[in-house]
């Protein structure tokens, strides 16, 4: 029987809007979590997510096999705990199942567990845990016929893709093991004893955790693309074969699709959009407000008894998301003055989550007040100018403006006449792209009549480059793009950000190449910018490179303990 | 007999807190008091015993050494509560996993696994577990083998596995049957030895059992 998805004990930032899905694909598939999709289908029991006291499952939209998300999960030791995605599908106890999913660790000498299991649960014994890898110094362990097999060694930072053709009745299974970027399997092993070496053990479950109690474990590493059915295709699954890859252009086109001349708010993709990080979270555990914190991004109404010895920005928390709630929902209903008040209210709880200020941000588009769209973007600018959510939100915003052509006027008129270096150098980093708070407050004292047209020309410059994308005319787009870059050098101001647009718009235009040329112009001076360096991944990918694709993808994963 | 390896929570979330609730230590106070770690040992405070941290593992160790048998029971079983490695508690424990006194060669047998994985304490209750002249003492033995050796290494196990895989052999049939079921509930499987099966039957299975062995071994 097909399942769909519901969380049923989550704390994965999940159960909210957009966190995990899984679909049922066909009839044969049991299971599929792809942790990307923004619907969520209901149904029986089908996952659990444990990330008590320290340890974590949460989505990583920087580490992916596929799509924009896998899961992450990261134990810590001596924290008396452990975290676990375990995921559950309807009892199996004879036939054949097939079993196909992705991972990458981190931390290869770091021990985790990904075991199926039965009603017997995680346990060696009929019924109990059936395929089992675990990881031991360094090496990717299967246990069968009640004990550990050395596999191969794991690398740091690749993603393998696991598949299982488990035989029920014969308690036993093949196992296939892919690495990527390479066409020949790492294991090809045939006809395995199950872990405990019992035909007819049955299947329900499946876990990915840490260690198994001892609380020895620091691991971090990603799952992705989980499925489990009874169809034999999902172990023939391709593994980031073109097609399946979503590069940064997927994400593009996806909500170009979704997304209408009404800006809608921003999806949720991780518990920092609200602010919450690892200490966040600790302290909401410790203050009894967690489970408060995952009612309330469900949207439910949240009652909080609050301990008296709890800090106000923690207390703070719960109630910020249960206003964006409210806000999220005055925007779909075309509220949008409502909405404005709702986030603003919000962020001035919580002025460290991202999420609330851009859903104000287009909220005021929505009331078509443009100059506090255009302030508020300055100011929010730096904090998401890498996210991948930001390109389509700016398309948005400049397909709800009007006469974008004030983009080709800038670029037509004269330069203008600042006598003072301090002017020069404050227009010079508005426009390379440094705009933050504190540029702005600066441009303000500097420019107290007109600091806001220079900032809309930038904002306008941008928006009219997005918009031109967005209408598929990506040589329109290149050749603006071109033309900024040279009016910039000109003016002596670093243009590195208009190559970047250039290579996006070669990138829509099927010229790989040429991307790549402008990407490399492009990542001059930002080498440390993780949404130019996917891009550079994506092109590496589109051009067959496997091993440029992975450079550019491993340079992002410093981001990994700030993610 | 608590389930090895893998723990799952929503099965057996009594255990998980049981077992972490014990793990590791918080902050150590630099002296403790005797007559202290006494009152909480005779409660059963293990909470508070957790709170003052390993270094209360000496003093306890030194407090078993002076106390009668009834007291001593009471610490045996508060070490195999606490679950912390400690050469002094198995120092002390281990001179009486001979004793005649019930109550107290139970708790020890119990708790040695759960404070030591050093070779001897395997060998100590696997010798138990075939010869001790009371067949409960045997049976508890093999429990604590089955179960509590929970500090053992993927190697150490091999002591243990070949133990085990010796004691199937025994002319005892009790001892047989307690073997395999102690090395049913570490492997999950018998390979269909019947401890009661003719003698032929049985050394044929005994052989599986020791391919498996060195094919374990192997594999380390």
């Amino acid at each position: 029987m097909a399942r769909t998805i519901q969380i049923q004990l989550i704390t994965l930032l999940c159960c909210l809007v957009t966190v995990a899905s899984a679909q049922s694909v066909s009839s044969n598939i049991l299971v599929s979590y792809s942790f990307d999709d923004t619907q969520l289908a209901t149904g029986p029991d089908t996952f659990a997510v444990f990330a008590r006291s320290r340890g974590t499952v949460r989505l990583s939209g920087t580490n992916k096999l596929s799509g924009y998300r896998s899961v992450e999960i990261r134990d810590v030791a001596g924290d008396r705990d452990f975290p676990e995605l375990q995921g559950y599908f309807a009892p199996r106890s004879k036939g054949k199942l097939f079993l196909h999913f992705g991972f990458m660790t981190a931390t290869p000498y770091e021990e985790f567990n990904i075991a199926l299991a039965g009603p017997q649960w995680f346990s060696l014994r009929k019924d109990g845990i059936g395929f089992w890898l675990k990881t031991r110094e360094g090496h990717l362990c299967q246990v069968s016929d009640s004990m550990p097999k050395k596999l191969f060694l794991l690398e740091p930072f690749v993603w393998y893709a696991v598949n299982t053709t488990y035989d029920i009745d014969q308690g036993s299974y093949d196992l296939v093991i892919h690495k990527e970027g390479l066409e020949q399997p790492v294991v090809s092993l045939a006809n395995q004893a199950n872990s405990a070496n019992q035909p007819g053990s049955a299947v329900d479950k499946f876990s990915f955790i840490g260690d198994t109690g001892e609380d020895k474990s620091n691991v971090t590493y990603y799952v992705d693309d989980v499925m489990v059915g009874v169809d034999e295709s999902i172990v023939h699954l391709p593994f980031v074969a073109p097609g399946r890859k979503k590069l940064f252009i997927d994400y593009w086109s996806e909500a170009q699709r979704n997304r209408h001349m009404q800006p809608g708010p921003i999806e949720v993709i991780g518990l920092t959009d609200f602010g919450i990080r690892q200490k966040e979270m600790e302290a909401l555990k410790a203050a009894g407000l967690w489970e408060q914190l995952l009612q309330a991004i469900n949207g439910q109404s949240v009652a909080l008894d609050v301990r008296q010895e709890t800090s106000v920005e923690i207390q703070r928390l719960p109630q910020a998301v249960a206003l964006w709630n409210e806000g999220v929902k005055a925007l779909r209903e075309r509220k949008a003055a409502d909405a404005l008040r709702r986030f603003d209210e919000a962020a001035a709880l919580v002025p460290s989550a991202k999420i609330y200020a851009m859903n104000a941000v287009l909220s005021l588009v929505a009331l078509q007040q443009w100059d506090a769209v255009d302030e508020r973007v300055s100011r929010i600018y730096a904090d998401w100018q890498d996210d991948v959510r930001f390109v389509p939100a700016m398309a948005a915003i400049g397909l709800a403006r009007q006469h974008l052509d004030e983009a080709e006027q800038w670029l037509q008129g004269p330069a203008e006449q600042i006598p003072d270096q301090l002017g020069q150098d404050l227009l010079r980093r508005l426009r390379s792209g440094a705009v933050t708070p504190d540029l702005v407050q600066q441009l303000k004292v500097r420019f107290p009549d007109n600091w806001d047209d220079y900032i809309k020309d930038v904002l306008v410059a941008e928006q009219y480059f997005l918009v031109l994308l967005w209408k598929n005319q990506a040589a329109a787009a290149e050749r603006f793009a071109q033309r900024m870059a040279d009016r910039y050098e000109a003016l002596g101001i670093p243009n590195s950000r208009w190559y970047e647009r250039m290579g996006d718009a070669a990138f829509f235009l099927g010229n790989f190449t040429m991307a790549l040329q402008q990407y490399e112009k492009g990542v001059k001076g930002n080498e440390q910018s993780a949404g130019i360096l996917v891009k550079l991944s994506d092109v590496y990918f589109r051009l067959g490179d496997l091993e440029k694709e992975r450079l550019y993808r491993e340079k992002i994963y410093g981001t990994i303990g700030t993610e | 007999m608590c389930i090895p390896f893998w723990i799952s929570r929503s099965r057996s979330a009594s255990l998980v807190l049981l077992a972490w609730s014990l793990v590791l230590k918080l902050d150590a106070s630099p002296a403790i008091d005797l007559s202290t770690v006494q009152t909480m040992v005779g409660a059963g405070k293990i909470a508070e015993l957790k709170a003052l941290g390993k270094e209360v593992l000496p003093v306890m160790a030194r407090l078993y050494e002076a106390s009668d048998l009834t007291q001593r029971t009471r610490i045996a079983q508060t070490f195999y509560a606490l679950g912390w490695k400690s050469a002094e508690a198995k120092r002390v424990l281990i001179k009486d996993v001979h004793t005649p006194d019930q109550q107290l060669r139970l708790e020890v047998q119990w708790a040695l696994g759960r404070v030591s994985n050093d070779d001897d304490v395997v060998t100590v209750l696997l010798n138990n577990m075939q010869h001790d002249a009371n067949p409960l003492f045997r049976d508890k033995a093999a429990c604590a083998l089955a179960s509590d050796q929970i500090h053992l290494t993927e190697q150490q196990k091999v002591r243990l596995f070949a133990g085990l895989i010796q004691a199937l052999g025994d002319s005892k049939p009790d001892v047989r049957r307690i073997a395999m079921l102690a090395l049913q509930i570490q492997t999950g499987q018998t390979k269909g030895f019947n401890p009661d099966a003719p003698l032929i039957e049985r050394d044929a299975k005994i052989r599986e059992w020791k391919q498996w062995l060195e094919q374990y071994k192997s594999n380390l």
